[in-house]
């Protein structure tokens, strides 16, 4: 009976697992073209962000001193937001990898647009489920096989300059605080409820 | 309210006159094991007592797999979720030392169901916590929930004779700690419900919380509401009606703490449920960075660790009972020393292979090695000791939390070692602290290596030595007498003593 139920198991398991073998696997960051130019500016400059306050305007257009032709392939622009350096110290599940089905630079997806050769622009307010850290805008230029053909960032090859610092929302409430309070009180004072009637049946046992 | 009156039928009748549902011993415990029953008191007791345990464990691992979320929701690293993981098992090495003796002189109802409604607040108040520290203490304090683990064990072993009582406690154990498992299942569904119903991913989370925490109250609700602590009733009553005797505490607990095997059987069970603990939190992390993963499938095969513990664990412990029939304690003995050092073999093992499919099936194998030698663990506790029983299950109980706690700190606490060398490591550990279950030796049954003492030590000299001359003057170590007259089973079929 063990063993059916480990095997049930196992193919259970098996059937849930995507294959990794997916197309794009071993794409590397490192041959992509930084044909973008990305601006990521927030509203003011200097000050820690809001989530789901405050607004980044976020420009991407074609280098002018690329190819010529560096957008042929383009089908669609991805635009993301990115940890910077110092938001991914001591945290493995940012950390960036040379391989992109791999790297967890940029988790969050800002806008993904049809390419358009025209320059363009967006005012973005910071998403509510934003963790709070440092961060850069990086965009991806990919063709119609969605694979990432090329890129651009406001920031550094060093992702050191032009930075911005976002505070995310805490997610507690008063009306949370309130149930907890009240669901513990009630948790403890039923508890002494007992012990007292526990005591009064015992004291009654004693008299018979 | 109406209260069962389990007190009043054990007030002034003898024992000759009460009626049980299931056949019993000299001791009123329960010689059958009825799964599908919930009769008074015994299969109440066990189905009480393994649904409270389990939503203990549901709420101490109710965060691992909502921590993607409340990770960034809380700016954690991955030092402070560590320390996370550490705190929620060191709270009840403590916790389950006091939990034996709480056990031996409140009686289990009243002990558990106060540690799980005084924990509840923990589990509440993780909805409202703001920062990495919060988290560390309420992960800290719910993690003391899981010494209901002692009470567990001490109840069935009230309430099941020799015979039944690796299976009682094995399946009470493994069902209970299957709440492990099926946390991570559970909370994650919670989480998405309640994301449905419009909440915000950052408040979503907290407000699931308050799940684990409400079924922690209900389920400690339902033991004091319907359990009792002894087929004959229960602790206070009998107390005061001077059916039972209140032991000196002092006595009690030196009385356990000198007895070497509880020491032996605490490192030993620090190796084979310290080693479930860890890959409790370590786990699904595991799977997620070294195969790349998304987190539902990390998560889907983190629970299934857990998981197997529904059969696993109780499958230990039924094999000790079936070993027992038939070569008695020293079959117990050695099922115990094969399954876990296999277990350890399986870990070492684990840490080695590259490809996924067979990190699944092995981790699946070793699963349930690991598992069934915490149920074989505890087939051999309960013949330590009879008058500090409470004492050694705390005491081995506590060692199973410390050996989690030291395996984390050694093996995955920062970057010393990679996830793959740590696990490995730790198989090894496992290997090397089984060892001294060769050294547990029964003068009246035997050891592993050694048959019964030549000396033809009965079983009644074993327990009764628990207790002094003057003691046995005022009649205190009766129970003693009868549990020792029930354990004559523990010499296995192929009896070498002669009868005395």
């Amino acid at each position: 009976m063990a063993i059916h139920t480990l095997l049930f198991a196992s193919l259970l398991i098996f059937s849930l697992i995507p294959s990794s073998r997916e197309g794009n696997k071993g794409r590397l960051f490192s041959v992509l073209q930084n044909s973008l130019d990305v601006t990521g500016k927030p509203v003011q400059d200097g000050v820690v962000l809001e989530a789901g306050k405050d607004m980044v305007t976020i420009k991407w257009k074609l280098k002018s001193s690329g190819k010529v032709d560096a957008d042929a392939t383009f089908k669609t622009i991805q635009v993301k937001l990115c940890y910077a350096p110092i938001s991914q110290v001591d945290r493995p599940w940012r950390k960036t990898h040379n391989e992109l089905f791999k790297d967890k630079t940029c988790p969050h997806e800002i806008v993904s647009k049809p390419y358009d050769k025209t320059p363009q622009s967006l005012d973005w307010t910071v998403d509510l489920d934003i963790p709070t850290g440092t961060y850069f805008v990086r965009a991806y230029g990919i063709d119609g096989d969605g694979q990432e053909v090329a890129y651009g960032q406001s920031s550094d090859e060093g992702r050191t300059k032009n930075l911005f610092s976002v505070q995310a929302i805490s997610g507690g409430h008063v009306s949370l605080d309130i149930a907890s309070i009240l669901f513990s009180v009630f948790s403890v004072v039923s508890l002494l409820v007992f012990f007292v009637k526990e005591k009064k049946k015992a004291k009654l046992e004693q008299r018979e | 309210m109406e209260v069962e009156g389990k007190g009043g039928e054990a007030g002034t009748t003898t024992t000759a006159t009460r009626r049980f549902a299931l056949p019993v011993d000299a001791e009123n415990k329960s010689t059958t094991f009825r799964l599908f029953s919930v009769a008074k008191p015994h299969m109440r007791a066990f189905h009480l007592s393994w649904f409270q345990f389990f939503c203990c464990f549901v709420s101490t691992f109710a965060a691992p797999p909502l921590l993607p979320i409340i990770r960034e929701n809380l700016n954690l690293t991955a030092t402070d979720i560590g320390n996370a993981g550490i705190a929620s098992v060191s709270g009840s090495v403590f916790a389950r030392i006091v939990m034996g003796t709480a056990c031996d002189l409140f009686g289990p109802r009243l002990a558990s169901a106060a540690l799980t409604l005084s924990t509840a607040p923990a589990v509440y108040f993780t909805a409202g916590i703001k920062s990495p520290i919060g988290f560390i203490m309420v992960r800290f304090f719910a993690g003391f929930s899981l010494a209901t683990f002692v009470s567990t064990q001490f109840w069935m072993s009230s309430m099941f004779s020799g015979p039944v009582v690796g299976s009682a406690n094995g399946i009470a154990a493994g069902w209970g700690n299957l709440g492990g498992g099926a946390t991570q299942l559970i909370m994650p569904i919670v989480f998405s419900l309640i994301r449905r119903m419009g909440a915000t991913k950052f408040t979503a989370w907290r407000i699931a919380f308050f799940i684990p925490g409400l079924f922690q109250t209900l389920s400690a609700f339902a033991v004091l509401l319907f359990g009792q602590d002894l087929p004959d009733g229960d602790y206070w009553a009998m107390h005061k009606s001077g059916e039972k005797e209140k032991d000196d505490v002092g006595k009690v607990i030196s009385n356990g703490i000198s007895n070497y095997r509880g020491w032996i059987t605490a490192l030993a069970y620090g190796y084979c449920f310290g080693v479930e603990l860890t890959i409790d939190n370590i786990i699904a992390e595991y799977f997620f960075d070294r195969f790349h993963l998304n987190l539902q499938t990390a998560g889907i095969i983190a629970a299934s660790f857990g998981l197997a513990n529904f059969f696993a664990r109780p499958g230990g412990g039924i094999f000790s009972d079936l070993m027992a029939r038939r070569f008695g304690m020293r079959g117990r003995l050695w099922a115990w020393w094969i399954v876990q050092t296999l277990g350890g073999v399986l870990c070492a093992f684990l840490g080695q292979i590259h490809s996924l499919t067979w990190s699944i099936v092995v981790m699946l194998i070793f699963s349930v090695f690991v598992q069934a030698a915490c149920g074989l663990t505890f087939g051999v506790v309960p013949f330590i000791s009879r008058r500090s029983l409470g004492v050694i299950s705390g005491m081995t109980g506590a060692g199973g939390n410390v050996g989690a706690v030291l395996t984390q700190l050694i093996f995955f606490k920062g970057s010393t070692y990679s996830r793959e060398t740590g696990i490995t490591l730790m198989g090894i550990m496992s290997i090397a602290c089984s060892l001294p279950i060769c050294f547990i030796y029964f003068p009246q049954w035997g050891g592993m290596f050694c048959g019964p003492s030549s000396k033809k030590v009965t079983e009644e000299d074993y327990y009764l030595a628990e207790w002094s001359a003057k003691e046995k003057a005022k009649n205190l170590h009766l129970a003693s007498q009868k549990f020792a007259e029930t354990s004559v089973s523990e010499r296995g079929r192929a009896s070498t003593h002669p009868q005395t």
